[in-house]
């Protein structure tokens, strides 16, 4: 249990701070990735792809826009990647390269604090990104590419960080297991990507087994209850699948986690 | 006079990793005001030890009492008094060296007060002012060993584990950090110290624990150290002459094993009596007798860990 209320506690506040730190510092750099990847997604798929269909696409028993589909979805996929990667190569560095892991467990900083300060971190990191990307869907709702209830953001928000919570402890079980910044390529091309296709972000699942699939990722009830939210259907089923899972991630990864970053940074 | 309180007592520590015996055992004691000095070859349980001192690992058995009080009722009240200097630098490389010693002290509750002086002070002590807007990377070896002390002081902890403080320095910014040291016991902190440098361990140290597969081997006064484990002579002599051929067979009766061999040469730690018999029972021999060092003490325990 201690592992878990380790989040509520100041040390853990005081990684966090620390992160936030050094992204103030670079806040110029860190901030065009959220603004310049929608615009470049909703160009390549929303434009580019959406031109191919433009009777836009059926989405439980209703004709929706391509654009209008993908845009939620977009908010999810970034949810996902964000936490996963800041959580993979972000914590990696610092764990492996910087040390400041290390330097942080000769306070009374304590290894739980260290693995709930980074997944604090991807997910604030994470919502912030959200909450950046909503704009730029925000700007292109003025513009007339879109027509989403974009009065619901408020309630993804939350929604957002508590997923990327879980997404992030997915991200460090990694961190934790792969031998160098190189074997990255494996959880990312054998997990992560795979994830993200059977998800429903970008494009509707139609094949039953790909279904089926996506009925246990959690990227996949995200971008369901997030477009059941923008495009005023509701969304309740995804809601508690999302709730499920991402309970069940954060109650086995986080000691997980701990457990397997604990032999592997103090060799316990 | 009244005894000065034990700061630091472990008593029975012991720790297994991945399934081997680390640390047997081991007791050790360090007082304020004085330079605790942790010694043994490579593989001795020094690191682990060490590590179990200031939190990084669990002992399997054993109690760590700070100020008479177990450690483990309120290990962050006890890491509060603690600063650890690692032997790997570990600053945080996104930072200034200022924001460092800043950063540092945001990791400690209570807070550390007035903390902007408590920098600027640090950064004074330890001549890093010049530096203090630089990354920590752009200093040279000798300045980041001392960045890595000013951290460690920053919250002003009463106890300081160095580990290794001045491996890799040269030998001028090794003196500082010596002087450094001096003054920190000077101003009344515990200091746990571990080094390859005998002679940094020698003029450093006010005790020695001497550790060899993971159990204390020995443990006082530098001098009293070498005394017990060593004798009070050493005899150096080149093994190639024809009457050396018979040393290592009155080694053998005498009961004292075989010779240290160094760069060729053969090291025999003698006591008085038995330097005077190896004396009359090889008087045409040339040799060397000095007084024993922690080097040869080193060599021992490396050569042969379970002499003692």
């Amino acid at each position: 249990m201690r592992q878990l209320t380790a989040a509520f506690e100041w040390q853990s506040r005081a990684v966090v701070g620390r992160h936030l730190r050094v992204y103030l510092k670079n806040w110029h750099t860190s901030f065009l990735p959220p603004v310049l990847e929608p615009i470049t997604l909703l160009l390549a798929f929303g434009l580019g792809l959406g031109a191919y269909m433009a009777r836009g696409i059926e989405w439980h028993g209703r004709d929706v826009g391509y654009m209008d589909y993908v845009a939620p979805g977009m908010l999810a996929y970034a949810t996902f990647m964000t936490a996963v990667f800041q959580s993979l190569f972000g914590a990696f560095i610092r764990m492996r390269y910087q040390r400041t892991w290390e330097g942080q467990l000769t306070t009374q900083i304590d290894l739980r604090h260290v693995v709930w300060g980074e997944i604090l971190w991807a997910a604030l990191l994470t919502t912030s990104y959200v909450a950046i990307v909503s704009l730029v869907l925000s700007a292109c709702q003025a513009l007339g590419l879109i027509h989403l209830d974009l009065g619901v953001l408020p309630v993804v928000i939350p929604i957002v960080f508590v997923s990327a919570c879980a997404f992030s402890a997915l991200g460090l079980c990694f961190t934790a297991l792969v031998p160098t910044i190189d074997h990255m390529n494996l959880p990312i091309f054998l997990v992560v990507l795979p994830m993200g296709f059977v998800s429903a972000t970008y494009f509707p699942l139609g094949h039953p087994v790909m279904a089926a699939i996506s009925t246990v990722n959690p990227l996949y009830h995200l971008a369901e209850a997030v477009r059941g939210l923008l495009l005023g259907a509701g969304g309740g089923v995804h809601f508690a699948g999302l709730a499920i899972l991402v309970s069940a991630m954060l109650a086995v990864l986080v000691p997980l986690d701990m457990r397997l970053l604990r032999k592997r940074v103090l060799g316990d | 006079m009244a005894r000065m309180p034990a700061l630091l007592e472990a008593v029975g520590l012991v720790k297994r990793l991945g399934g081997r015996l680390v640390v047997d055992g081991v007791d050790l004691v360090c007082h304020a005001g004085q330079v605790l000095g942790l010694l043994g070859p490579n593989g001795a349980g020094k690191t682990t030890t060490l590590r179990m001192l200031y939190g990084f690992l669990t002992a399997d058995a054993g109690v760590i009492r700070f100020d008479g009080a177990d450690v483990a009722r309120d290990v962050g009240s006890f890491k509060r008094q603690l600063g650890v200097c690692t032997q790997e630098d570990t600053f945080d490389g996104d930072f200034t060296v200022r924001e460092n010693l800043t950063i540092a002290a945001s990791y400690f509750r209570p807070r550390p007060e007035h903390v902007p002086h408590r920098v600027d002070e640090l950064l004074e002590r330890f001549s890093l002012t010049t530096y203090a807007g630089d990354k920590p990377e752009a200093l040279s070896g000798g300045f980041r060993r001392r960045l890595m002390i000013a951290r460690a002081l920053v919250h002003r902890p009463r106890l300081l584990f160095l580990d290794e403080p001045t491996t890799g320095l040269d030998p001028q910014a090794r003196v500082a950090v010596w002087d450094l040291v001096n003054g920190l016991r000077a101003a009344g902190l515990g200091i746990v110290l571990t080094t390859h440098y005998m002679d940094e361990a020698e003029r450093l140290s006010d005790v020695l624990t001497v550790l060899a597969q993971g159990k204390v081997v020995a443990h006082g006064t530098p001098k009293s150290v070498l005394g017990d484990m060593l004798g009070e002579h050493v005899v150096v002599l080149e093994p190639d002459s024809v009457s050396a051929a018979a040393v290592g067979p009155w080694l053998e009766t005498h009961g004292l094993g075989q010779p240290l061999a160094v760069l060729g040469a053969w090291h025999l730690p003698l006591s008085a009596e038995q330097l005077a018999d190896f004396a009359r029972a090889f008087p045409a021999l040339r040799y060397e007798v000095r007084p024993p060092n922690l080097d040869d003490l080193f060599l021992k325990l490396a050569l042969a860990p379970c002499a003692s």
